[in-house]
């Protein structure tokens, strides 16, 4: 009995520590992640923002024209 | 005459023991459960039918010599099947959403309450006749509780290969059950309120991020805990060949072709290991228990940090997608979609759950680290 009871206090200090490294890492992990994130901001977010918006005002104003010229075309192809 | 009695002493009907029928039909439960109910057919196919062959009298399959023998003496018995099965999960793993939002990070490490909860669990067992964990088996039994099959099996192969097979199968299990054992445990613990929180969109994440990330993963393992980089610089490995972009052969072939031949094998090991005299002990029966234990724990104390975080952050934070914190990578965030759905039909968290998804992984990588560091 005294060496189970010695066992669980042992399982005990392991559950402990075990948990508090694992908390600490992570937690070093979310600071690193942190600092990456300052270092590498997304410069994907922000060259295509303003491309995305200019692509699809092109496409939009070109739309109309083109998808009736398209439509025409191919109602004129299946006519025949 | 004399001829047909050696041959008959030589057929599988003669030398059929109970154990060997008996784990065979265990094999065959395993083929019905990954065949007919779908359930991780990918392993417990292999592993089911590995479970038949070692259990064939006179084959000597498990022999020194053949072929699950070797299967299990190269693959497993140093370590190396899981660890390539790694790297291909960090091919497969896309970090961004856990680098968007990296408090997530938490949750993960919460949820291996779990794993050291269970390790105490299994020494208490003891207390009961019959059973007799030494502590290096209590910390195989208790890494079910991580959710995560390569992990668990390669802990288990260093720390107590006499259990592997009954751990590896506890392990795919439950695994395979995580939409049966997770929402209950959910929806005790939160409210309904709390499960149809929406959370804000993740923001986007550079391509230098997500490379550095996998090589800060590996630095710190090395700096702190070398006894995980096995585990975590195989799969950092395999996730910087995905995010570098310039490799994308290798990253497609450890994703791929090298995952699926080394599942195979490991599968066949892993069911080499339920032969009869190995499997049909009370240790057996006391691991399922304890890796059910391990599992529910884990998802309870994964919900419960996510609650707390909830309430520091003034209520931005989903508590479902604490439940994702025991890997179990991708069925336990589909499985907190689903629960969030259920609440709120436009509630869509998958993405927020894979963040704590993910941070289980290299939160059961750090847990078993830590257990072959102290035990080993």
């Amino acid at each position: 009995m005294t060496s189970i009871s010695e066992q669980l206090s042992d399982a005990l200090g392991i559950m402990i520590m075990g948990m508090g490294l694992v908390f600490t890492f992570l937690s070093i992990l979310i600071v690193g992640i942190g600092i990456v994130a300052k270092l590498f901001p997304a410069p994907v977010a922000d060259i295509p923002a303003p491309q995305a918006p200019s692509n699809t005002a092109v496409a939009t104003h070109l739309d109309p024209k083109l998808v009736a010229a398209i439509t025409s075309a191919i109602h004129q192809y299946r006519a025949k | 005459m004399e001829g047909l009695m050696a041959f008959w002493s030589e057929t599988g009907i003669a030398n059929f023991t109970g154990g060997q029928l008996l784990m065979m039909g265990v094999g065959c439960l395993l083929l019905f459960l990954a065949i007919a109910k779908g359930f991780e057919p990918l392993l417990l196919l292999p592993i089911g039918f590995g479970a038949i062959l070692a259990n064939i009298p006179n084959a000597g399959f498990t022999d020194e010599g053949g072929l699950l023998y070797y299967a299990y003496h190269v693959g497993i018995e140093t370590g190396i099947f899981p660890l390539l099965i790694f790297m291909g999960v960090g091919a497969l793993t896309d970090f961004g959403a856990l680098i968007a939002n990296p408090k997530t990070l938490l949750l993960g490490a919460a949820a291996q309450f779990g794993i050291f909860a269970t390790l105490l669990g299994a020494i208490g067992l003891n207390l009961v006749p019959g059973f007799e964990f030494s502590m290096q088996d209590a910390a195989a039994i208790a890494i079910i509780g991580g959710a995560d099959g390569p992990t668990a099996i390669f802990l288990a192969s260093k720390l107590a290969p006499e259990l592997l097979g009954a751990i590896a199968v506890a392990a795919y299990s439950y695994m395979a059950l995580v939409p049966l054992i997770q929402p209950p445990i959910m929806k005790l613990l939160t409210t309904k309120a709390e499960r149809e929180i929406k959370m804000e969109q993740l923001r986007e994440v550079s391509k230098k991020e997500k490379i550095i990330f996998p090589l800060m993963v590996l630095g710190m393992t090395i700096l702190f805990l070398p006894a995980a980089t096995p585990l975590v610089g195989m799969f950092c490995l395999g996730n910087l060949m995905r995010e570098s972009g310039v490799v994308d052969r290798l990253s497609k072939t450890a994703q791929n072709e090298l995952i699926n031949i080394v599942t195979i094998f490991l599968g066949l090991a892993v069911g080499s290991k339920l032969s009869a005299e190995q499997f049909l002990r009370i240790e057996t029966l006391g691991i399922l228990v304890l890796g059910a234990v391990a599992f529910s724990i884990g998802t309870a104390t994964g919900v419960l940090m996510a609650k707390l975080m909830c309430k520091l952050s003034g209520g931005k934070v989903n508590p479902l997608i604490g439940a994702a914190g025991v890997s179990a990578v991708p069925m336990a965030a589909r499985v907190v979609n689903k629960v969030g759905l259920e609440s709120n039909n436009q509630n869509f968290l998958l993405m927020h759950a894979m963040g704590p998804n993910v941070a289980g992984v290299l939160g059961s990588a750090v847990a078993a680290g830590v257990l072959l560091a102290v035990l080993g």
